[in-house]
């Protein structure tokens, strides 16, 4: 009896020690842990499940080639609700408990600030897959934090240069009434006046957040007949400012022009209700540009996910690209080699090869200004007669950085 | 900039028919405060229910007709919702005291907004109005949209019906008597607590008429109903608690104020509205009409 229970304690022993010691083992040889938070729930989500899906996509692809540096890439996502304090614990969580190599996200600008002076401290890479403030890669940008994504001063110059080319002299400015709205028609209007002098702007209209009638601002900008219209809206009062300028018909008398406005996460809800002629600015297009690269992109996301790809599968695309390729270069997974092969490191995409800008980690992505039209075969609105604006052209200047950054 | 007569008579209308949109809403909120004495902040949920039963109804039909039977549809299906919502929690709580009852109507209103998540998900949605009501006529040279003038019909219609239903039929007589001394209408022999029910649904049902009007103009989006609800709430107080016509002069005086706040200052026309609310309060304080209260 003593006998059996000496055999059978020596065996729970062996079990677990072997249990202890398999997870180090195996840790040599294990995957590379790629951690993401952003938010999965609320209205955000019409943007953030498409920069999830597509990285998936792109990474699923390079998991059955055999991974890199012969090991496959594993990622898990964490939900901050759109609030700073529970993404910024998330993203501890995600560094401290999980472990991950690398994170990612968010939609946030607060959160991903927060996150990115966080990284800063930790050393982890942090790579910015959807906020849009120009502070992340400017003012506070540092060495462990990357954007895959536009931000307000990029969008500010790109409309600026494609409005700047339309022969409109007296602009109205009408937008939401909180920090991006103001931040997108500061950008826009500074940059249009520096190239225009002879721009004019004769009036503004700001409405609270998530005002659901805009029809009063609308036929009252009508009445002063400026020449054109620069709408600085996200969100809800996107779909709300086009159902307006719909339904008032102001769409057809005064061109508006609106960030976002051709893209596909604002024109697929209206179908064909939304208004056409309005001009927008959008990094990316599921038919534009007509190439085999983004048409073979654009078919595997609808074979995977039975839905075109909007602008934040093209955000999911290139963060996925940029880890696999500056991990193959770097050779290792060492996050000091791994950020000193993705200065400056080049990626093949749907919109063209994208450089990852060496001094201020800032993607240079091109912008598409369209207008909105109804063409035979699809359901809902697309842009066409769509100029591409350069990075060049959309890029601060590595003087305008170092300028914000007090250097 | 020139501001022509044609643009400020547009721009009424446009006011006046946002007006009604409120005032729909704000006759249910009006008349369950009145009767029940229940300051029911879940009445934007039910608005925002409304709306988005109003886009799935439309969307299930489809076609011309779509948009008119989800208008008939979705109202009842917010009355089955606060059915059930009245039966199991409300009708416990009707005597408990209005700091408790705000704190059970918000919570009601936090649970029937994670409902409408789980439902139907938390991406925009959007109604396009019926055929013949899309695009906008032309009137004196300015242009307002045909639906808008749907709506400065459809709402007189709605407060005729309304005030033909709590003045031409009994359960509406009851239901005006309990208002101002329920203590009597019980002891009439009239069960005081199937009266409340039914003013209860009557009050829904309005909301659930709002939210389906209000849907082909926005964006269908978690988070209306709190946006609704506080504005909602300064018009039944400047019109008079409880007093249906209260409710529409003080949706009145909120849409107009604000459209014409946006017409000839618009910086500053979030603030209009408000403004016309404090000084209706400094000079009345108990509301423009006599409340029931």
């Amino acid at each position: 009896m003593k006998r059996i229970l000496w055999v059978s304690s020596l065996c729970l022993w062996g079990v677990i020690i072997t249990l202890i010691c398999l997870p180090f083992g195996a840790k040599a040889q294990g995957p590379i842990k790629i951690g993401i938070v952003d938010t999965y729930s609320g209205p955000p989500t019409t943007y953030t499940y498409d920069v999830r899906d597509a990285f998936k996509l792109a990474i699923d692809e390079v998991n059955a080639k055999g991974g890199v540096l012969g090991r496959k890439i594993e990622f898990t996502t964490r939900d901050d609700k759109f609030k700073v304090d529970i993404c910024l614990s998330m993203a501890k969580e995600l560094i401290m408990m999980e472990k991950v190599d690398i994170l990612m996200g968010t939609i946030n600008s607060a959160a991903t600030l927060a996150v990115s002076e966080y990284c800063k401290g930790e050393k982890i890479p942090f790579i910015v897959t959807f906020s849009k403030s120009d502070k992340i890669t400017g003012e506070k940008g540092h060495r462990y934090v990357f954007s895959v994504t536009e931000n307000t001063a990029m969008i500010g110059k790109a409309a600026a240069a494609g409005l700047a080319k339309r022969p409109y002299v007296k602009y109205w400015i009408a937008g939401d009434d909180y920090e991006y709205g103001h931040a997108l028609a500061d950008g826009v209007w500074g940059n249009l006046k520096r190239l225009k002098p002879d721009v004019q702007l004769i009036g503004q209209s700001w409405w609270k957040v998530g005002e659901p009638e805009l029809t009063p601002y609308l036929t009252a900008i009508s009445a002063a007949k400026p020449d054109a219209v620069i709408f600085a809206t996200g969100g809800a009062s996107m779909v709300n400012a086009m159902k307006a300028a719909k339904a008032t018909g102001f769409a057809e008398r005064i061109p508006m022009f609106i960030h976002t406005a051709t893209e596909h996460s604002t024109l697929a809800p209206l179908g064909l209700d939304a208004p056409e002629k309005v001009i927008g600015t959008s990094n990316y297009h599921f038919y534009y540009p007509d190439t085999p690269k983004n048409k073979a992109f654009a078919k595997a996301f609808k074979d995977a996910y039975g839905r075109e790809p909007k602008v934040g599968a093209l955000y999911g695309y290139l963060a996925a690209q940029f880890i696999t390729r500056a991990l193959t270069k770097a050779g290792k997974m060492d996050r000091e080699r791994f950020i000193d092969a993705l200065e400056g490191m080049k990626v093949d995409s749907p919109v063209g090869e994208i450089e990852m800008r060496a001094y201020d980690h800032q993607a240079m992505l091109p912008m598409y200004m369209g207008v909105t039209k109804k063409v035979a075969g699809y359901p809902f609105l697309i842009a066409t007669d769509i100029v591409t604006i350069p990075a060049s052209e959309v890029m601060p200047s590595i003087e305008e950085i170092k300028k914000v950054r007090g250097q | 900039m020139a501001i022509g007569w044609a643009e400020i008579f547009c721009q009424f209308l446009v006011g006046i028919s946002r007006s009604m949109i409120l005032f729909i809403v704000c006759a249910g909120l009006s008349f369950i405060l009145g009767v029940l004495r229940v300051p029911n902040i879940a009445h934007g949920s039910l608005y925002m229910i409304g709306a988005f039963a109003t886009f799935s109804i439309s969307k299930m039909i489809g076609g011309t007709y779509g948009f008119w039977v989800a208008l008939a549809l979705a109202p009842l299906l917010v009355v089955v919702v606060s059915l059930i919502a009245e039966r199991l929690l409300f009708c416990h709580l009707y005597q408990r005291e209005h700091l408790m009852l705000i704190l059970f109507t918000f919570s009601v209103s936090l649970i029937l907004g994670d409902l409408v998540k789980i439902v139907w998900g938390a991406e925009y949605r959007s109604v396009s109005p019926p055929e013949i009501l899309k695009g906008s006529i032309s009137l004196l040279g300015a242009s307002v949209p045909r639906y808008n003038l749907f709506l400065i019909i459809i709402g007189p219609l709605v407060g005729i019906a309304l005030w033909l239903f709590t003045t031409r039929t009994k359960i509406g007589k009851i239901s005006r008597a309990a208002a101002v001394d329920r203590e009597m209408v019980g002891v009439l022999g009239i069960n005081v607590s199937w009266v409340f029910s039914f003013a209860f649904l009557v009050g829904c049902y309005l909301a659930g008429i709002g939210g389906a009007l209000v849907a082909p103009t926005v964006s269908i989006t978690l988070g209306m109903d709190h946006t609704l609800i506080i504005e909602a709430f300064l018009i039944v107080i400047i019109g008079g608690l409880g007093n249906m016509w209260g409710a529409l002069v003080g949706s009145l005086i909120f849409g107009v104020t604000h459209s014409f706040g946006v017409l000839f200052w618009p910086q500053f026309a979030i603030v209009f509205p408000y403004m016309s609310v404090v000084i209706v309060l400094l000079l009345r304080p108990r509301g423009l009409l006599k409340s029931v209260w």
